[in-house]
């Protein structure tokens, strides 16, 4: 069973012709006028995505090319799409949370001078993103890849009289050119390799290049083919989904407008490198090295990123470090080869991720754009919809069963424990095990800070403390639901974490060595009963978490306040993130900029534009131009006497020379 | 009804049925000026335009894909001479669109609107000529009439001193060309350019002087017309005196002319002198691509720019004609058409700034223009941009065609010192935009209305652009147009 190309070809098209309206005509469009544009191209997309994934769940894809966009001698470039139950999962969550977002913005931008504007940036992602996860080759990957970091680049930057903002901007996008270009380089390396960039042809085409033992001499090192480009591929993602060292840039993106926090920076765009690792499981599964080295740099995402949370106090980067911390812990499970589960927690994360940032930004909205945690506090007299919809967020986050975030992250962690990759799964599990205490424990920290402890909003801000219009309220409950559903609906109605890939939600769209798959070990360890999680450690570690932070900030203690004066030196350096910033800058920033100056004051002020082209070529030809000027006396007899030099000359020429 | 016969057989005379077009209005309108009153002079203006635009009419007509002679063979319609004479009608037009609000003012309009009809009868002839005394006629009757153009605003004392000298320096010109084809004449003993150019192939070496001598005269007198250095020293004086609708004209139509009927005389005439031709063009196009755009960039005044501007562009065209073939004469025709466009609208910009007053023709004149007029201002700067070569606008195909013709003939290095200059080139026409956009407006700005001429620079802007973006038309068709003479 196919499915109808038309609708398929809607889904990305519908926002993309929504963003061009209300890019093209904004300055024309009232606020209204936008705003509905875009949210019925966005809504309409999300039915036809629900619709097609129906489909697919009845056994339906779709792969074929629609045109071709470039032929240069034996590179094709093809435009196409490949619809599967990995895709199409993707593009169920990736439709609903930015429809979500969409009503939200109509009430968390209003006003804004910039208001098309925006509406045109998030429908465009939106196009871009679907772009990403419906293309069936490697170039529709990487024109939704750039396409969704330039929109994130423009939406960071949103305010762009706001110097931060504008610095934030750039700093996302020059990190994210950093892992561009490995990525660029694995794209490469597949085409040089298998000779296409069809998904298709070139998973089929891995197994006989693995068994020919292509190798390749990188900088010394002999390197396998599979291998380099896996790798070189997973340095893309980790910088769109900002893992160590390239996660600088997720931070400091939270200077853009909240909404964008959601759906770009939590819920789909740096999601993207943990889809593509999925999406090319059959080329990872036969690199050992690329899969070891995906799951200790998402261990150690995921661990060094929850301790800097331990202490932050913007409520905006405590979720955005927690991002990166559960985009780890995707990386771990796909490192493990648990892909589905891998992809299982990002659509879980994308919803209550989505759900907190909406939520913390109705919190901000209420208290005039404050973001410090320490200026809250008793917000849930004022706002009961936003603290409880929130509530359900921080326990999916925590893992506490039922919600989503349990079923998820346990399976990783479960995973993890099982599959034996010699130190770097042994590293990975202790690393996510921790990570669960802490994230528990930074969560309802920040939970307890905004809505319960002693009461510090400040007086201005006191008298406008209102709960949010509907247009914000309404996205928040859709998404509390899929925060709570999404987890045991994945388990029980997909089967996305089936051991069999035959029996998984998955199916074909994933693939898995069976030697490799820890779902087939784990389930040979015993049977899965409701009542399982009482006797695992995450479940306890998380209630730990809790517990510890409602000892700590449920009421106003001195307990914080002491343990960072106990450990001064700790704090600070959890407090300055680890100090990646300043180590970037002295390390890689200050150099450049030094042979910047040099270049540019040295070279080319003072040779080229000095000595080359004032002192030489522009001085000769100024001269020369004052001497032509001479030359035309304005009398007539020296005109003539011009022309008779030059037949002069030129018979003089032609007679001598032959 | 008896049959009428003639004695002699009747000359063919279809083929010359927009020059007779041409003639019968352009006298028609000298007369009728007389009998209209004052205030309806500007009639005679589009009594002008509509003749020529019959006369496109009927060029498009007569033309097919074959050579057709009329007048017993010295007179030949082929695609090459279609396709230039729309050329020239093209530019006859915009010189009079641009003359509509300038020579409003003028008496006796009627009759320079009749000059310029009877310039471009010789221009049409010229391109159609298969003989020297027909080139030489027409070349003349052009040459009359610009001159009185040139110099007609007789009180003004600049024109009438541009007029003079371009009038000696043209005679000159004339007696150069004339006594270059008495030598070819007295080797062939025949004035028509085929049987010229079978007599030349046949001659021994002894007789290599009188060639080479009737050669560089030849070339000189025909030099002095398209304006190539060193023979170009008239150009920037009778430019800068001249009414600007007319400098506009003569920037553009006599050029098309003279190198259509340089190509025609280079093919028909002197295929066998092809290595002597090419090194003095080789010369001629350093030369004026070097004058021209190095002495732009001294100039103040944007007419005197844009006569430099001109002689380095032939020298660009001149390299299409040096490279020769289907592909340098087609590269050479693109370049014409597409600099018709570009130059026109260049001009028709200058135009519509005059002020009462003050002349808008010096390069501050254009400062703060974008805060005024940003439509004009963004029209001059597509030209500009234009005339510079930059891509994607007509003009960069058009040098993309001759250096690539030029390439392609094995002279790499007259292409790389295209490149140098053209290069050095962009910076007075950049200096422009730089004026209209990032200076500010010193005088205010009082715009000619005059909706003609609004639509022709839209219009012109468009065609550039155009171009620009979809070269591949203009370039087939000027291929095509080859089919009568290559």
């Amino acid at each position: 069973m196919t499915l109808s190309i038309t609708e398929l070809l809607l889904i990305p098209a519908l926002p993309l012709i929504a963003a061009l309206l209300t890019g093209i005509f904004g300055w024309a469009l009232k606020e209204k006028l936008s705003h509905l544009i875009c949210c019925i191209g966005v809504i309409a997309a999300a039915a036809l995505s629900v619709h097609v994934f129906l489909q697919v769940l009845d056994g339906a894809s779709f792969h074929g090319n629609i045109w071709t966009w470039m032929i240069s001698d034996n590179f094709i470039v093809p435009v196409g799409l490949m619809i599967d139950r990995l895709s199409a999962i993707m593009m169920v969550t990736v439709t609903i949370v930015s429809a979500c977002v969409h009503i939200y913005t109509i009430g968390y931008m209003h006003g804004d001078p910039g208001y098309s504007r925006f509406f045109s940036y998030i429908s465009a992602f939106t196009f871009s993103m679907l772009v990403l996860v419906m293309g069936n080759n490697f170039f529709t990957l990487f024109f939704g890849w750039e396409a969704v970091g330039l929109f994130s680049y423009l939406l960071i930057g949103f305010w762009f009289k706001r110097e931060s903002a504008n610095v934030a901007a750039m700093k996302a996008f020059i990190v994210n050119r950093i892992g561009d270009f490995g990525f660029a380089i694995g794209i490469l390396a597949v085409f040089y390799y298998f000779g296409t960039i069809e998904y298709k042809a070139v998973f089929e085409a891995v197994p006989a290049l693995v068994a020919a033992d292509f190798s390749l001499d990188f900088m010394g090192w002999e390197v396998s083919a599979i291998t380099f480009m896996c790798v070189a591929l997973f340095i893309g993602a980790m910088g769109k989904s900002a893992q160590v060292p390239l996660h600088v840039w997720l931070p400091d993106s939270m200077e853009g407008p909240t909404p964008i926090s959601a759906l770009i920076h939590a819920a789909t765009m740096v999601t993207a490198g943990v889809f593509m690792v999925a999406r090319l499981s059959p080329m990872f599964e036969y690199s050992e090295f690329a899969l070891a080295m995906v799951t200790v740099i998402g261990a150690i995402t995921a661990w060094m990123c929850a301790t800097i949370g331990l202490v932050q106090n913007d409520i905006k980067r405590v979720i955005a470090y927690s991002t990166c911390s559960q985009l780890g812990y995707m990386f771990v499970a796909c490192g493990v080869s648990a892909y589905s589960v891998g992809i299982f927690h990002l659509m879980t994360h994308a919803y209550f991720k989505a759900l907190l940032f909406l939520a913390a930004g109705s919190v901000i909205h209420a208290v005039m754009a404050e973001q410090d945690i320490r200026k809250m506090g008793q917000l849930r007299k004022y706002m009961p919809v936003t603290y409880i919809t929130m509530l359900i967020g921080a326990i999916a986050l925590a893992g506490v069963p039922p919600f989503a975030g349990f079923w998820s992250k346990d399976m990783i962690i479960e995973a993890t424990m099982v599959r034996d990759m010699g130190w770097a799964s042994e590293v990975a599990y202790w690393a996510v095990l921790s990570g669960v205490f802490m994230t528990a424990f930074y969560t309802f920290r920040m939970f307890f800070l905004t809505f319960h402890n002693s009461d510090r909003v400040d007086e201005h801000a006191k008298s406008h403390l209102h709960e949010s219009p509907k247009v914000i309220t309404v996205p928040l409950i859709i998404l509390a639901v899929g925060a709570m559903l999404a987890g045991w609906w994945g388990v029980q109605a997909l089967g996305i974490t089936n051991a069999e890939m035959a029996n998984n939600y998955f199916g074909s769209a994933i693939f898995v060595m069976d030697a490799h798959n820890p779902l087939i070990t784990l389930e040979e360890h015993g049977s899965h009963g409701w009542y399982h999680f009482i006797f695992t450690a995450p479940f306890w570690l998380a209630i730990g978490g809790i517990g510890l932070a409602f000892f700590m900030y449920f009421r106003e203690t001195t307990h914080p306040a002491r343990i960072a004066a106990t450990f001064p030196w700790l704090h600070s350096f959890l407090l300055d993130k680890w100090r990646w910033d300043e180590m970037n800058w002295k390390v890689l920033v200050m150099p450049a900029r030094c042979l910047g100056n040099i270049l540019w004051k040295k070279g080319d002020l003072g040779m080229i534009d000095g000595k080359i082209i004032h002192g030489g070529i522009v001085g000769t030809v100024l001269a020369g131009a004052a001497k032509l000027r001479n030359l035309q006396t304005g009398y007539v007899y020296h005109y003539a006497f011009a022309m008779v030099i030059g037949v002069f000359g030129l018979l003089t020429y032609l007679l001598l020379g032959s | 009804m008896a049959n009428i016969t003639f004695p002699f057989p009747f000359p063919v005379i279809l083929p010359v049925l927009p020059e007779i077009i041409v003639a019968v209005m352009a006298m028609v309108i000298l007369i009728w000026d007389l009998f209209l009153p004052a205030e309806r002079k500007q009639w005679t203006a589009y009594a002008a335009i509509a003749t020529c635009l019959v006369a496109i009419d009927a060029t498009l007509r007569t033309t097919g894909a074959d050579a057709q002679m009329a007048f017993y063979g010295q007179f030949v319609l082929d695609p090459f001479a279609g396709f230039t004479k729309l050329l020239i009608i093209g530019a006859t037009i915009y010189g009079i669109v641009l003359s509509l609000d300038y020579m409003k003012s003028e008496k006796n309009i009627g009759e320079y609107y009749s000059l310029m009809l009877f310039s471009m009868l010789g221009m049409m002839l010229m391109v159609s000529a298969t003989n020297f005394i027909i080139m030489y006629l027409g070349l003349e009757l052009m040459a009359l009439c610009l001159y009185v153009l040139v110099g007609y605003q007789r009180d003004v004392l600049r024109s009438s001193e541009a007029a003079l000298k371009y009038f000696i320096l043209g005679s000159l010109a004339s007696c150069m060309l004339l006594y270059g084809i008495s030598f070819l004449y007295g080797l062939s003993g025949s004035l028509d350019f085929a049987a010229v150019g079978q007599a030349l192939g046949s001659l021994g070496d002894n007789s290599s002087m009188a060639v080479s001598l009737g050669l560089v005269f030849i070339i000189a007198g025909m030099a002095f017309k398209v304006s190539l250095a060193p023979f170009h020293m008239w150009t920037p004086d009778a430019y800068e005196g001249a009414p600007t609708p007319i400098t506009a004209f003569m920037g553009v139509a006599p050029k098309v002319a003279g190198f259509a009927i340089l190509a025609r005389v280079v093919i028909d005439a002197l295929p066998s002198l092809q290595a002597d031709y090419v090194t003095i063009f080789s010369w001629l196009a350093v030369l004026s691509m070097a004058v021209g755009n190095i002495a732009a960039i001294a100039q103040r005044n944007i007419k005197r720019m844009l006569a430099y501007s001109t002689i380095g562009h032939v020298g660009f065209i001149l390299l299409g004609l040096i490279a020769g073939g289907p592909e340098g004469y087609s590269a050479m025709l693109v370049y014409l058409a597409v600099y018709l466009f570009m130059n026109m609208g260049a001009f028709a910009i200058i135009i519509l700034m005059r002020r009462e007053g003050i002349q808008g023709e010096l390069l501050d004149d254009f400062a703060g223009m974008s805060k005024v007029r940003p439509g004009y201002a963004l029209a001059m700067g597509l030209f500009m941009f234009s005339l510079a070569g930059i891509p994607f606008l007509g003009g960069f195909w058009a040098k993309y065609a001759v250096l690539i013709a030029a390439v392609h003939a094995g002279h790499l290095y007259l292409a790389l010192i295209g490149i140098l200059f053209s290069a050095v080139g962009a910076f007075y026409y950049i200096r422009v935009v730089k004026y209209i956009y990032f200076d500010e407006e010193r005088v205010a700005f009082d715009f000619s209305e005059n909706p003609l001429m609004q639509a022709t620079v839209a219009v012109t802007a468009i065609v550039v652009v155009a171009i620009g973006i979809f070269p591949q038309p203009l370039m087939d068709i000027c291929r095509a147009a080859l089919g009568g003479i290559v």
